[in-house]
């Protein structure tokens, strides 16, 4: 039993070191993130 | 809830604004990016009077609103855009009592946007000293603000800046500078076509030569549209626009500061006529880098001691009181002995960074760029050049994005290309523990033959810089205008707390930077170690036994001979075998070539993934430094980490392009694949022939 837990958690942290990794130097495909709301319409504020 | 305020700080470079962000915000700062581009961005929280919250940003340095550099376009698009979160609802612009008429001018731009804008005159206990005298209230009337005069110095007037910034409402916002007096007809023009916006923010955005990223594009379009000047026109009135602003400061300080040359007693003339002097000034500078790399060798040797036992040690007590099994091997064998590779180079470190910063705070780092400026020139480079080049030190990536104030593009793309010649922090770990193992431990003159290695190493690295950038300047054909102007600040006693801050922050940031990475890359190389296809590998322990058994070994040797010959059979042994013909005529062996091919995510690396592969099997309670001494060569027999391949690897460092990051930081900053793919390969393979030729040279 204990060897199995053991087994689980080293093929979990594997799992999740290489993820990291891929994710760190860009080789899994990222988010995208939002555009900026531009402001300068009728009421953007910035005059 | 206590009401939360915006307060942006700006000011020149070299005003003490990041001490008056420091002295309001203490420990209560973050630092980060500003989105979309990697300009430094950082912010605190700072209590006020009557329950009252700031929220700080220290903005870049910036001369005036006149934007020429990435830094300086943050500020600009900052205070144009109303719906920008961060937005001020007040702006403390940060000077210098010295240089007042200088810093006004920003001031006066600032103010002319109608933003609360408060007046901070910093250094006040230098006043005496340089016989300056102002005249605070007839300042505040004619500047329409009110004026905080502090030290940062000397902890003065930061409770009343507090108290200011709390009472912000009542500032006024009236312009410095009516905008129509520099071209009545044009500006009533602009007026006439956009009635409902600011005049002088119509004006910035005009004449600004840079991308407005935040504001609306059809906005800006449609003002550049109207531009109806020449750009020659429009060069020319805000020639006029500065010197209006410069007429109204000067019959400001007409009245308002009064110097009396007599009373001041100044140290300056006379420092820099030595500092920068032509062989005195090399002579400091040599003396003050040769005591650098002493202490940081002789100061940092007990608690790197200390720490390297106490992570042997804590690997060896975690593998007794966790149930045996593959997780506590991965714990003990990989993680522990991965993360002491990083954590046993904190001392030292962070003595760098300490020198650093207290010669960059004392006012000393300037005089190094203008003295080395006679230099650079010979080489295609500019003074400017010498920031990225000493940033270098500490990380590549800052100081390729710090040549960004290089006006020059050939000279700044020479200056990204030769960069990562520089001894970066990353490469301290590994010279460190190869200069350790290969070098004695004899002294010269006082100075340790270790530290004088690691010297010449620093050396090497600038060397390499400079010679490719001669090269470089004579094969690029880019055509460029070039100009060097540089601020030299005055000399201050380094400030403790903003010493102790950049040491805390930057060692924080190596650590957690490079940590994260090594804790990765050491988990999977343990169980890349510790995992492997076929027999020899499932059947290790019946082959080794039955191939030793009449050798009459004892249990423990047993087991080194089974945990070696798994290792060797393991996916990372089958990898590293793989490579070996290409690194064997360099002196190293397979397990340096898995560490070497690892240490391309970062160079630091390199020791935490040497601490793992040596650790995997073992039952000794080992210090990292003690294995790789305990390491033989397999073909020649003696230690592994010799001199020849000890010398042959720390060039192999100093030259190859060892770093994942600074490639795609200078695809970014040169928008294109190519140049980084040329440094990576023509300094590889530059690495590699050194290397190979002082192994071959020397064995």
């Amino acid at each position: 039993m204990n060897t199995i837990i053991q087994n689980i958690l080293v093929f979990a942290a594997v799992a999740l070191a290489l993820w990291f990794l891929l994710n760190k130097f860009g080789v899994l495909p990222k988010k995208k993130t939002a555009v900026t709301k531009a402001c300068g319409k009728d009421d953007c504020g910035c005059h | 809830m206590a009401k939360q305020i915006n307060v942006a700080l700006i000011g020149n470079p070299n005003t003490g604004k990041t001490s008056v962000f420091n002295a309001l915000t203490g420990l209560n700062q973050k630092v980060g990016n500003y989105p979309g581009i990697t300009v430094e961005k950082k912010e605190g929280i700072c209590k006020l009077p009557r329950g009252v919250k700031a929220h700080i940003i220290d903005l870049p340095g910036t001369y005036s609103l006149n934007a020429s550099s990435l830094d300086e376009n943050v500020v600009i698009e900052l205070l144009l855009n109303k719906n920008d979160k961060d937005f001020p609802d007040v702006a403390v612009v940060v000077s210098d009592v010295e240089n007042l008429k200088r810093n006004l001018l920003l001031y006066t731009q600032i103010k002319d946007l109608e933003i609360p804008t408060i007046l901070v005159i910093n250094m006040s206990d230098r006043m005496t000293y340089k016989g300056i005298k102002l005249d605070i209230p007839y300042l505040e009337q004619k500047l329409e603000t009110k004026i905080a005069l502090i030290s940062t110095r000397k902890n003065r007037g930061i409770d009343e800046l507090k108290e200011v910034i709390a009472n912000y409402k009542e500032l006024s916002v009236k312009p410095c500078l009516n905008a129509s007096e520099i071209d009545t007809d044009y500006f009533d023009k602009l007026r006439k076509a956009f009635p409902n916006q600011l005049l002088y923010k119509l004006w910035l955005v005009i004449t600004q030569d840079v991308n407005f990223g935040k504001v609306d594009r059809n906005q800006i379009d449609a003002i550049h549209s109207f531009k109806t000047k020449s750009e020659a026109d429009l060069k020319r009135l805000q020639q006029k626009e500065t010197i209006k602003r410069y007429q109204f400061i000067n019959n400001t300080l007409k009245k308002g500061q009064t110097i009396d040359l007599n009373s001041a007693k100044d140290l300056r003339i006379k420092l820099d006529r030595i500092l920068t002097h032509k062989v005195w000034g090399y002579l400091i500078f040599g003396i003050i880098l040769l005591t650098i790399f002493q202490a940081i060798y002789d100061w940092s040797s007990v608690p790197m001691d200390f720490i390297d036992s106490a992570f042997a040690s804590l690997s060896e007590w975690t593998k007794h009181l966790m149930p045996e099994g593959a997780f506590t091997n991965l714990i003990a064998e990989g993680i522990i002995p991965g993360l002491g590779g990083i954590v046993i180079f904190i001392p030292q470190i962070a003595f760098l960074f300490l020198f650093i910063s207290v010669l960059e705070e004392s006012g000393y780092m300037s005089r190094v760029v203008f003295l080395m400026d006679r230099i650079m020139r010979r080489f295609g480079l500019s003074g400017k050049s010498v920031v990225p080049l000493i940033s270098g030190t500490a990380c590549a990536i800052p100081a390729i994005m710090a040549t960004r104030n290089i006006e020059s593009w050939k000279e700044r793309l020479i200056t990204i290309l030769v960069t990562p010649f520089t001894t970066c922090s990353a490469r301290l770990p590994v010279y460190l523990i190869i200069i350790s193992l290969v070098i004695p431990e004899g002294r010269f003159f006082g100075l340790s033959y270790q530290a004088l290695t690691l010297m010449l190493l620093y050396l090497i690295g600038f060397g390499a810089a400079i010679v490719s950038a001669w090269i470089l300047n004579k094969v690029l054909k880019i055509r460029s205008k070039t100009f060097f102007v540089v601020e030299m600040p005055n000399y201050k006693v380094p400030l403790l707390k903003n010493v102790a801050l950049t040491v805390l922050e930057k060692t924080k940031s190596f650590v957690f930077g490079a940590g994260k990475i090594i804790l990765a890359i050491s988990i999977v190389l343990w169980f890349l170690a510790s995992y492997g296809p076929g027999e020899q590998f499932n059947n290790a322990e019946d082959i080794v036994t039955q191939q030793h058994a009449l050798d009459n070994l004892t249990q423990d040797e047993l087991d080194q001979k089974i945990a070696s010959h798994k290792l060797e059979h393991s996916f990372i042994g089958i990898a590293g075998h793989a490579i070996e013909p290409a690194i064997r005529p360099l002196g190293y062996d397979w397990k340096i070539g898995i560490a070497i091919v690892s240490s391309f995510a970062a160079r630091e690396v390199f020791v935490g993934t040497l601490a793992t592969i040596y650790s995997v099997g073992s039952d000794e309670e080992e210090t990292i430094k003690n294995r790789m001494a305990g390491e033989v060569n397999p073909i020649l027999g003696g230690p592994l980490f010799n001199f020849a391949s000890g010398i042959s690897l720390l060039l192999f460092y100093a030259f190859a392009m060892q770093c994942m990051s600074t490639l795609a930081i200078v695809k970014r900053e040169t928008n294109s694949w190519k140049w980084p793919m040329y440094q990576l390969v023509i300094m590889s393979a530059f690495a590699y022939l050194v290397a190979l030729i002082a192994y071959q040279f020397l064995k």
